[in-house]
């Protein structure tokens, strides 16, 4: 183990390159996985996180660059021969072994082999921990979608691996089951305290599970850090757009420093946002987006005029509601910005009494919860806000 | 069995129509001939050849005049299935696993194309490559003397491992193309080596394409004769080269009866206890067929 | 006609078949192939069944039909007389090959063959008459057989019961080949045959895959009949044979490869193939036994219900027509019993000492009889020493 400012660590990349024929698909990417973390690699199909995985389970060998387990290089290395075991997308369990059969394989293949007793008595714990006591004769065809994914949990536990692998575990599951799983995953992370990295395209189950997000695009890493990090400091449009929903205001950056930036729109309006980036401020002229969370936006009255604490105001016409249960969210359209998103929450709601399609309100919001982003066009993403059907 | 309620009685007769001519096939093509062949068997040679009725175990009792054909056959056919299947597989794993994308439908019909033209033809000309101006020539060249082919045990199961290695290729090629290949990798992953992995997740997961390769290749060579006739030299002599003497060139259509009747009873026994120790191995290891 | 339609299509299916039966009679087949294989079947049955197949000519034919279909031997007959016949006549020449005696008379024996025509050797004909299976000839449908022409040894077995059966088509020897610059000594018996057999040349000689002449000519190392049924005598053959059996090269009557080949040093052999070998390969000779061995003959006849009388009388009449049959010759070398015939050969042929050997070492020979063709003891100790 490496040890550094923050304790030691699991998996390294530098500056691991990896390409299929013309396509590269990891680019000169750094990484850095401590011990005992919940490590979520996030990104849209194609954007390398799978590969980045299989690098490190050893499916693939990097064209360049080094990749380090528990701080020695693995490059070369081949998978039976690596401290990590993987949670594969479909399972991938052994259709001619039992539950118990599958669950002890790693077991089996250790030099030199636990005895009978040891490997029923080592199976008998996994299938406690994963809740499946009673099943360990079951054919894994005859199990349920999420038992499946807990005997594929439970195999790749059993051999206590350095690192446990999790490619895509939950897509496979209804939408109830894979919240389930996602606590119970966590759970099970903080009993076993092996260090866990998941690779999903699901950013909900990134931020709700994990301690440090990798959200990558076309082989990078584009920003690091804490799901509250990626929420809420976004460091470009991309990511401000792949996770969560945002109001994209597109305009030219007509003054900048580190603390933030003013943005003219089209319209000629002039925006002021902050910059979460902090140490360097944009470049002066270029294109600029300001990106404001519809959660952040209020919404009211267009007559009652006091009651507002916002530093940007605007009135506009509802084009369209949609009841979410727990919140409201209102497409609205305002001159000079276009169309905006707003979610109202519950106690909004109750107070304002709620709004029609047709209905003129006032809109606004505070310059600290804007934010002044670069457009880059890597990794930038042409679509603003959905536009939802008016209806 | 899920009888559907009151729609039952149109299903099966609807199901019993289409079964018809499959029932007739069977009947006409297969029950009936035996048959015959089992009425034939307890019968007497006519003087000239051919058959006259009697009711006899003669014909069984004589059997024992053609041990060397049954011993022949059912040592060479098993170690020929066994020579096949050593030889298929491995080719088969090349193509399903290994082989790129565009070079394994080239390679598939490579395999394929020998069955473009007769067998017959294709087997004689081993005769020539065999013969002494073929291999025992090259061998010669390269220094070693006197190595006779043609016409010797080695002769016969080489034709019979290039007669039917597409038989047994393609069962196992299509088993080993259907398994999902990250199987492989979880297995790697957890620890295996590649040849433990190969033992402990391929080998059995490709277990019905080997059952089925196998069992078409033994039950064929069971019945073979044309290899054993062209290659062994008229010396290497199968229960299907008896026949053929037995019905073509002595007449003695009982003999014969009795000699094919026992061919197949002794295919079916061996086919019933392969599959017995199939299944019971396949019950161990929990493989399903299906 | 709308059946012209065939004949200016690029190529029939009838034309493909004549190309595919060319290319068996051709290239590969020879006795034994044939006769392991049933391909010779397969096409008669084929031409039977496929209307296609069956010529096209029926409609401008004379009154002999449009198709005639003969049973023979591979290598025996000139593919170019059947085309002039068909010119002639209109009809179809149809042909399967054999590989035995044997298994022509099993093949008439289960009956439905189609057979207009078929070449039966002489010790047969007899059983054939037994079984009723063939039709007696009417002799003034064959005008071109012309007694007094033949050698009267070879017309005899065609008669039984004084009636004539079976018009003779050629005649020959069955000796053995051998490879002088292998065998070193100088075989003239069939004692040294079989003995050379189980010492220097072991490992390098065949016998035939045809119980009449592998045993006859074992019979003739115990200085026994060629065709001996008596249960002692066969026991000496048997012996004789499975002794023998482990220092065979093969037993095989395709022994053609295996001599050219050089793996084989002697082998059990007709006339013609004997001819064509000492022909390519100078220093394979041909012997005949001086204790003797088989003199035989092949005879054209008719079985019973062929379907195309008129078609079968006037094809053998074509046949044995001396220029046609002189053409005949040329293509298979085998000797002719037909003094008209022989007269028309060169001067290479008639004083060939393969085709025709030296009187003293024919006089030695005898025909095979018939009770061999149907001895079941002969049969089983045959399949025996194959089987041993």
């Amino acid at each position: 183990m490496v040890e550094t400012i923050n304790g030691t660590v699991d998996v390294e990349f530098h500056g691991v390159t990896k390409r299929y024929g013309d396509i590269l698909a990891v680019d000169d990417m750094d990484l850095e996985v401590s011990s005992g973390s919940f490590v979520s690699l996030l990104g849209p199909s194609g954007c390398g996180k799978t590969t980045s995985l299989r690098l490190i389970a050893g499916f693939e060998q990097p064209n360049a660059g080094d990749v380090r387990i528990g701080g020695a290089s693995v490059v070369g290395v081949p998978p039976h021969k690596r401290p990590v075991n993987m949670v594969f997308q479909n399972y991938s369990l052994f259709p001619h072994f039992t539950v118990a059969e599958n669950i002890g394989f790693g077991l089996r293949q250790l030099k030199p082999r636990p005895s009978k007793t040891e490997i029923t008595a080592r199976v008998g714990e996994m299938l406690e921990l994963v809740r499946l006591q009673g099943f360990e004769k079951r054919r894994t065809w005859e199990l349920s979608g999420g038992q499946q994914q807990r005997v594929a949990l439970a195999r790749a536990l059993i051999n206590r691996p350095t690192v446990l692998l999790l490619d895509e575990p939950l897509a496979a599951l209804d939408r109830k089951l894979r919240q389930d799983m996602q606590i119970e995953l966590q759970t099970l992370q903080r009993d076993v305290g092996i260090t866990f990295v998941l690779v999903t395209h699901d950013q909900e189950e990134a931020l709700s599970m994990s301690d440090t997000i990798y959200l990558m695009d076309e082989g990078r890493i584009i920003q690091m850090g804490g799901a509250r990090d990626l929420y809420d400091e976004p460091i470009n449009r991309y990511v401000a757009d792949f996770v969560g929903k945002s109001n994209f205001f597109d305009g030219e950056i007509a003054e900048a420093d580190t603390s933030g930036a003013v943005i003219r729109l089209a319209s000629g309006r002039v925006l002021r946002g902050r910059n979460p980036r902090g140490v360097e401020s944009l470049n002066r002229n270029a294109a600029g987006v300001i990106a404001i969370r519809p959660e952040l936006i209020h919404i009211e009255k267009a007559n009652g005029s006091a009651s507002l604490t916002t530093d940007v105001e605007t009135t506009a016409r509802i084009k369209n509601r949609i009841f979410l249960g727990d919140q409201t969210e209102y497409l609205v359209e305002a001159e000079g910005f276009g169309n905006i998103l707003v979610l109202a929450s519950k106690h909004a709601e109750s107070v304002s009494g709620g709004f029609s399609p047709g209905d003129f309100v006032n809109v606004g919001w505070k310059e600290s919860s804007a934010l002044a982003l670069e457009d880059t066009s890597k990794g930038g993403r042409p679509t603003a806000v959905p536009v939802p059907k008016i209806g | 069995m899920a009888s559907t309620g009151n729609t039952g009685g149109p299903n099966n007769r609807v199901t019993a129509m289409l079964l018809l001519p499959t029932t007739l096939w069977f009947f006409l093509l297969l029950v009936m001939p035996l048959v015959v062949i089992a009425v034939y068997s307890l019968g007497e040679r006519a003087p000239a050849g051919g058959y006259q009725p009697a009711l006899t175990l003669a014909q069984y009792g004589n059997l024992l005049a053609r041990l060397k054909a049954f011993t022949n056959t059912l040592t060479l056919a098993p170690l020929g299935t066994v020579l096949c299947l050593l030889i298929a597989y491995p080719l088969a794993y090349y193509l399903a696993v290994k082989a790129g994308r565009g070079a394994k439908p080239f390679l598939l019909t490579l395999v394929i194309i020998p069955f473009w033209t007769s067998f017959l033809i294709r087997t004689y000309a081993w005769i020539y490559i065999l013969g002494g101006r073929g291999i025992p020539r090259l061998l010669e060249m390269i220094g070693i003397e006197d190595v006779r082919l043609i016409y010797t045990p080695t002769a016969v199961l080489i034709g019979i491992v290039y007669g039917y290695l597409p038989l047994m290729v393609l069962p196992i090629y299509v088993s080993l193309e259907k398994l999902d290949k990250s199987l492989l990798e979880a297995a790697s992953d957890l620890g295996a080596s590649p040849i433990r992995t190969f033992f402990q997740v391929t080998l059995p997961l490709s277990a019905p394409g080997l059952v089925t390769g196998s069992l078409l290749v033994f039950i064929l060579l069971m019945g073979e004769y044309l290899i054993p006739a062209l290659l062994g030299g008229g010396k290497v002599f199968f229960v299907g080269n008896a026949l053929v003497d037995l019905f073509l060139q002595s007449r003695n259509w009982p003999f014969g009866s009795a000699v094919a009747i026992a061919l197949v009873g002794i295919m079916l026994a061996a086919v019933a206890l392969y599959l017995t120790l199939v299944g019971r191995d396949r019950d161990r290891q929990n493989v399903s067929v299906l | 006609m709308p059946k012209k339609i065939d004949d200016n299509a690029p190529i029939s299916a009838k034309k493909f078949m004549d190309e595919l039966r060319r290319y068996e009679r051709g290239s590969v087949s020879r006795r034994h192939f044939l006769g392991v294989t049933g391909l010779g079947m397969a096409t008669s049955v084929m031409a039977g069944a496929v209307p296609m197949l069956a010529g096209s000519r029926g409609a401008n034919a004379g009154s002999i039909g449009d198709r005639v279909s003969m049973a023979t031997w591979p290598n025996y007959f000139d593919t170019a007389n059947f085309e002039t016949f068909k010119k002639d006549t209109g009809a179809d020449v149809q042909v399967s090959v054999f590989g035995s005696n044997e298994e022509m008379l099993a093949k008439l024996q289960a009956g439905g063959t189609g057979w207009d025509v078929f070449v039966p050797t002489n010790y047969t004909i007899s059983t054939y008459v037994e079984l009723d299976l063939i039709e007696p000839l009417d002799l003034s449908r064959l005008p071109n057989f012309v007694e007094k022409h033949y050698i009267k040894r070879f017309i005899d077995p065609g008669t039984v019961n004084g009636k004539v059966y079976a018009v003779p088509k050629n005649w020959g020897t069955t000796g053995f080949v051998l490879n002088r610059k292998k065998v070193k000594s100088n075989p003239t018996t069939w004692k040294e045959f079989w003995d050379l057999s189980r010492t220097s040349a072991t490992g390098r000689v065949m016998v035939h895959d045809y119980q009449l002449t592998t045993i006859g000519n074992a019979l003739k190392y115990f200085g026994h009949s060629f065709n001996s049924v008596d249960p002692k005598e066969l026991a000496d053959a048997e012996k004789l044979l499975l002794d023998v059996k482990p220092h065979l090269f093969a037993i095989n009557s395709d022994y053609q490869p295996g001599m050219r080949s050089g793996d084989a040093w002697m082998s059990i052999a007709w006339t013609g193939d004997g001819l064509q070998l000492h022909r390519d390969i100078p220093e394979i000779d041909y012997v005949l036994g001086k204790e003797g061995g088989e003199l035989w003959s092949d005879f054209y006849a008719i079985p019973k219900g062929a379907p195309h009388l008129d078609a079968a009388y006037a094809f053998i009449n074509f046949l044995i027509d001396p220029e046609i049959n002189a053409k005949e010759v040329h293509a298979h070398g085998y000797p002719v019993p037909d003094a008209r015939t022989t007269a028309l050969l060169p001067k290479e042929m008639t004083q060939d000492p393969i085709m025709y050997p030296a009187k003293d070492l024919l006089d030695a020979l005898e025909f095979g009889a018939a009770v061999t063709l149907t001895d079941p003891l002969r049969a089983e100790i045959m399949a025996r020493f194959k089987a041993a």
